[in-house]
């Protein structure tokens, strides 16, 4: 996600000498990327993207932490002047009399952190210009001051808030429960939303649901321009149960995106203060109820122990210990050393280092305690050496899948082949156009597109689909694609090394194929095929047989396509072909013409010549209407044969 | 022997090939010459010394004579103008996916330094695309990437069937295959996720590097990293390195190269360069292997470390050659393909 902020909001945190330049260039190296500085005015607008794991970097304070370990690294002033985040507590708010709310929290586990107070004599107007000047820059609509001010809070403190209209609150009462299936609310953008269940609610007294919690408040409670008495709801929510509802129903609001990372529940405190103090200044509010503050669950002190010779051994490098203290207490970590904690430590481990509240679900084992050190000491000055070379055996199963795909596809190419790459996908049409059976290929269930809805167990309806489309484009077309196909239920996965092919359902199998295809004619594919066998040394006995292929060439309305099977190619092949010794004896030559007919097929003459042993090979010298002239080559290794000899083996065939 | 004939034959020889016909016609083993040389067996002893003389004399008139016109035939040849700035004979080019060409060239870096290309499914349960890479059910993270799923039943362990959207599941098959490390693997293979749009082809191709070993550190990464960006775009290219975060490494990092349009200025003659960010452009995600991506590949987190990345193919390319539009790549259109 990424936020917007402002230099001069920062700048009431935080003291600096640092231009907004400086800022944008040193956070991004070493904390926060801030992908955009725009000046604006008299101010300068940061756009700042925020990693998953660093929700509370999300605000204002959030960057202005950062900023405080940070910047000093390249020789900057910056100080936390205040520091919300660690002096706001809620026995600064007074609280009043005079309202009361009912709260019943049916599941503990729904919200971690309940906390309300209820304001009187609100006056709804403009917010003042500074902040709705700095909504606007963060991209946020100014509506009304108590909007505004919610908007600002969130902005300022990276807790999301919400505020009811007390009087529509049935009875005062809020019973927070989970919903049940089909249950409906109308949000605040005026939309049904049907419930699926089991998503964080808050119905009246009058039996209405009134919040859709954590994602939007009801239309229902909302704040009008008649509002009298405002609720400020300040809450923590199950972060897995905000974000089933947020994807369930599809309401990805801000406050959800906070919301579903998980919220430090300590963060309520600041904001409650801040908030307080907005209300009365700028909507002339008066808190006239007590605090409702209940956190059933304050967690602990996390604190981690570990050894200062951790950080040099998995960051490479030497970092003074002066350095790491200073590094941790400015992100707001405590540092003291641990032998003189009575804790029972590992040989080497001097250092406790206490987790500060808004950082205990990210920081967990010593590595992102190295991350921080590491990152924040800059990874720019942290050397580059390659680690050792050592030998890892390539397993000779994937060598030969990366060897001869290169070789094939740059024989092809040499051949004057254009090599292809598809999606691994195709549309239900191309299958059937292919004629293959739809139910034989694995489906993709959320598919974008019904152009690329099932996986491929063919290379030539891709191959089909090329040549139709460059039909045109050039007068000779030939192309050629290696790639896997994915065999449905496939036996076993040789690579698979989980082992868990035997049970169902299993990975399909991944056979890699070769797919030729052009738009000249049968005997032009068919002298590519022989051409390859030759170029991997397949010997004509396994190019003739069934395994080395005999690829039937199938000729679609003038396209010719082939598919052979890559590993067959991998085996029959050879690195050299059968070495055959030269000798000095006579090779006799042979002419005969042969009427060719079904019966009387090359094949069948070939066949039979073949079983001369004198025969060395064929050639083909012409070939005229149906009559088709041979040479035959006739020798033996061993002696010099006669013209007879030969004559009379040409003769059996 | 009439010298007039053979004169007048050869004179009217018009071709080469003619010429060659008449010269075994009249030299050759069966030709005339041979003949009246077979005939001295039937000349009178006193007469066969002088029939020799004038039949050696006739062979080498017509020699001659068969010569000059050998002569002339070729000069008038030579006479048509030979243009040598005419083109050679066609050959067939024939062309490699630029792809395909990256993919080797990558491989090539990497084997340098010892890596290994592997190969591994592209079809695989969530437990490979994600549990095993320290990214639970219902992580947010896993929104970053976005999944292409399969519509069979799910595995009761391994959960849904997936297209891979990374080449990251290669990290826990290859600690399983080694069993013990060293690891120096390269895993190239195609990718999937459900985005079609000018920037995103819904296949795209990564290359993911993983290395363990006793003590592989930060230092290595960058090493890594560095000697990568020099060997592939080019002596001078620098790297650096951004805080992020993944689910599978800790710590997590972004990396940018220095431009090489621009030499890394962001300037050309003043002006912005159009091609990259203030003289970085992005590579893509890397860092230092997560305890528990080793400990689920059945490497002790104690004993050993190691770093992972896993950059696009297509981004690369880019990067290197400038060919921005990537729906090119996969449309099969020959007037792309045949470019390379």
């Amino acid at each position: 996600m990424n936020i917007k902020i402002t230099y001069n909001w920062l700048l009431d945190y935080l003291d600096t000498d640092a231009t907004p330049d400086e800022l944008r260039r040193y956070l991004s190296l070493c904390g926060p990327s801030i992908e955009s500085v725009g000046k604006v005015g008299n101010d300068y607008v940061f756009d700042i993207e925020i990693t998953s794991n660093r929700i509370d970097t999300a605000s204002v304070i959030g960057v202005a932490q950062e900023a405080q370990a940070i910047l000093p690294m390249f020789g900057k002033k910056a100080k936390l002047k205040l520091n919300p985040l660690a002096n706001s507590k809620l026995d600064q708010i007074k609280t009043g009399s005079g309202f009361n709310l009912k709260v019943d929290i049916k599941n503990p586990n729904l919200v971690s952190r309940f906390t309300s107070l209820i304001f009187d004599q609100i006056k709804i107007g403009d917010s003042p210009k500074f902040i709705q000047d700095r909504l606007k820059l963060a991209g946020v609509k100014v509506i009304n001051n108590v909007v505004d001010i919610s908007n600002y809070l969130m902005i300022t403190l990276g807790q999301p808030i919400h505020m009811f209209d007390y009087d529509k609150i049935a009875d005062h009462h809020m019973i927070v429960r989970e919903s049940k299936k089909g249950e409906k609310l109308v949000t605040l953008d005026e939309k049904e939303i049907v419930l699926p269940g089991g998503d964080i609610v808050i119905e009246d007294g009058s039996g209405k649901l009134i919040d859709l919690c954590g994602i939007m408040g009801g239309l229902n409670s909302a704040i009008s321009s008649k509002t009298k008495r405002v609720l400020l709801f300040v809450q923590t929510y199950n972060k897995s149960k905000i974000r089933k509802t947020t994807m369930t129903t599809g309401q990805r609001t801000i406050a959800a995106t906070f919301f579903e990372k998980g919220l430090d529940p300590e963060r309520v405190e600041p904001t409650l203060v801040y908030g307080v103090e907005l209300l009365e200044k700028y909507a002339q509010g008066k808190v006239g109820s007590k605090l409702y503050d209940i956190y059933p669950k304050k967690p602990g002190k996390k604190s981690l122990v570990m050894s200062y010779g951790l950080f040099s051994k998995k960051i490479g490098v030497e970092i003074p210990r002066k350095k790491i203290n200073e590094i941790l207490t400015n992100l707001g970590f405590g540092v003291s050393d641990a032998s003189k904690q009575g804790l029972t430590l590992v040989e080497g481990q001097t250092l406790q280092i206490t987790v500060p509240s808004w950082r205990t679900s990210d920081i967990n084992i010593p590595e992102d305690i190295i991350e921080e050190v590491a990152r924040v000491y800059g990874y720019q000055n942290i050397p580059s050496v390659l680690q050792p070379i050592v030998f890892v055996d390539q397993p000779k199963e994937m060598e030969d899948i990366f060897v001869f795909q290169n070789r094939i596809k740059i024989f092809l190419k040499h051949l004057g082949l254009n090599e292809v790459i598809n999606y691994s996908m195709v549309s239900k049409s191309m299958i059937v156009d292919g004629g293959l059976k739809v139910e034989d290929h694995l489906r993709l269930s959320n598919s974008i597109s019904e152009d690329i809805e099932y996986l491929r167990i063919s290379l030539l309806p891709s191959l089909t689909k090329n040549m139709r489309e460059n039909k045109g484009r050039r007068e000779v077309l030939k192309i050629f694609e290696i790639a896997k196909v994915y065999i449905k239920d496939g036996p076993s996965i040789s690579t698979d090394n989980l082992k868990i092919n035997k049970v169902r359902p299993s990975l399909p199998d991944e056979i890699y194929k070769v797919g030729i295809a052009t738009n000249t004619d049968y005997f032009d594919l068919k002298g590519i095929i022989e051409a390859l066998y030759k170029e991997l040394n397949i010997e004509d006995e396994s190019r003739h047989s069934r395994e080395g292929g005999n690829p039937d060439i199938i000729d679609k309305n003038g396209i010719f396509m082939v598919e052979l099977d890559f590993k067959s190619l991998i085996n029959n092949s050879a690195l050299i072909p059968t070495y055959k010794p030269i000798h000095p004896y006579a090779v006799i030559k042979l002419d005969k013409t042969f009427e060719l007919s079904p019966h009387t097929t090359y094949a069948v003459v070939r066949q039979k010549a073949f079983l001369s042993k004198l025969l060395q090979k064929i050639e083909v010298i012409t070939l005229y209407q149906n009559k088709l002239t041979l040479r035959f080559y006739y020798s033996s290794p061993d002696r010099n044969i006669t013209e007879e000899e030969a004559k009379e083996e040409l003769a059996l065939v | 022997m009439d010298s007039k004939k053979y004169e007048s034959e050869i004179n009217s020889a018009k071709t080469l090939a003619e010429l060659g016909e008449l010269e075994i016609k009249y030299l050759g083993r069966n030709g005339e010459i041979n003949k009246l040389l077979s005939e001295i067996k039937n000349i009178p002893n006193e007469e066969k010394r002088e029939y020799g003389q004038k039949v050696n004399l006739l062979k080498t008139s017509m020699y001659r004579y068969i010569e000059a016109k050998k002569k002339e035939l070729q000069n008038q040849k030579s006479e048509v103008f030979f243009d040598k700035t005419l083109p050679g004979k066609a050959y067939p080019k024939g062309s490699l996916h630029i792809v395909s060409f990256a993919i080797e060239e990558i491989t090539k870096v990497f084997e340098k330094i010892g890596f290994i290309r592997v190969s591994y499914p592209e079809v695989d349960w969530e437990y490979g695309a994600f549990e095993s890479l320290n990214m639970p059910a219902n992580h947010p993270a896993r929104d970053d990437v976005e999944t292409s799923f399969i519509d069979v039943p799910a595995h009761p362990k391994l959960g849904k069937m997936v297209l891979t959207p990374h080449t990251s599941n290669g990290q826990n098959r290859e600690m399983k295959r080694v069993d013990k490390p060293p690891i120096r693997m390269i895993n190239i293979s195609k990718c999937y996720r459900p985005n079609w749009d000018t920037t995103h082809t819904p296949m795209f191709h990564q290359f993911e590097g993983l290395c363990v070993d006793r003590d592989i550190n930060i230092v290595n990464l960058k090493g890594t990293l560095d000697y990568f960006a020099e060997k592939y775009f080019g002596v001078g290219t620098k790297t650096r390195l951004r805080p992020h975060h993944f689910q599978f490494t800790e710590p997590s990092f972004e990396v940018d190269i220095s431009c090489n349009v621009c030499g890394g200025t962001s300037k050309i003659n003043g002006n912005k360069c159009k091609v990259c960010k203030s003289g970085w452009l992005e590579l893509g995600g890397t860092g230092m292997v997560h305890p528990n991506v080793l400990k689920e590949g059945g490497i002790n987190p104690e004993k050993y470390s190691g770093w992972a990345f896993g950059f696009g193919i297509e981004r690369v390319i880019m990067m290197k050659y400038g060919l921005d539009d990537i729906r090119n790549y996969y449309s099969g259109d020959i007037r792309f393909m045949e470019q390379f």
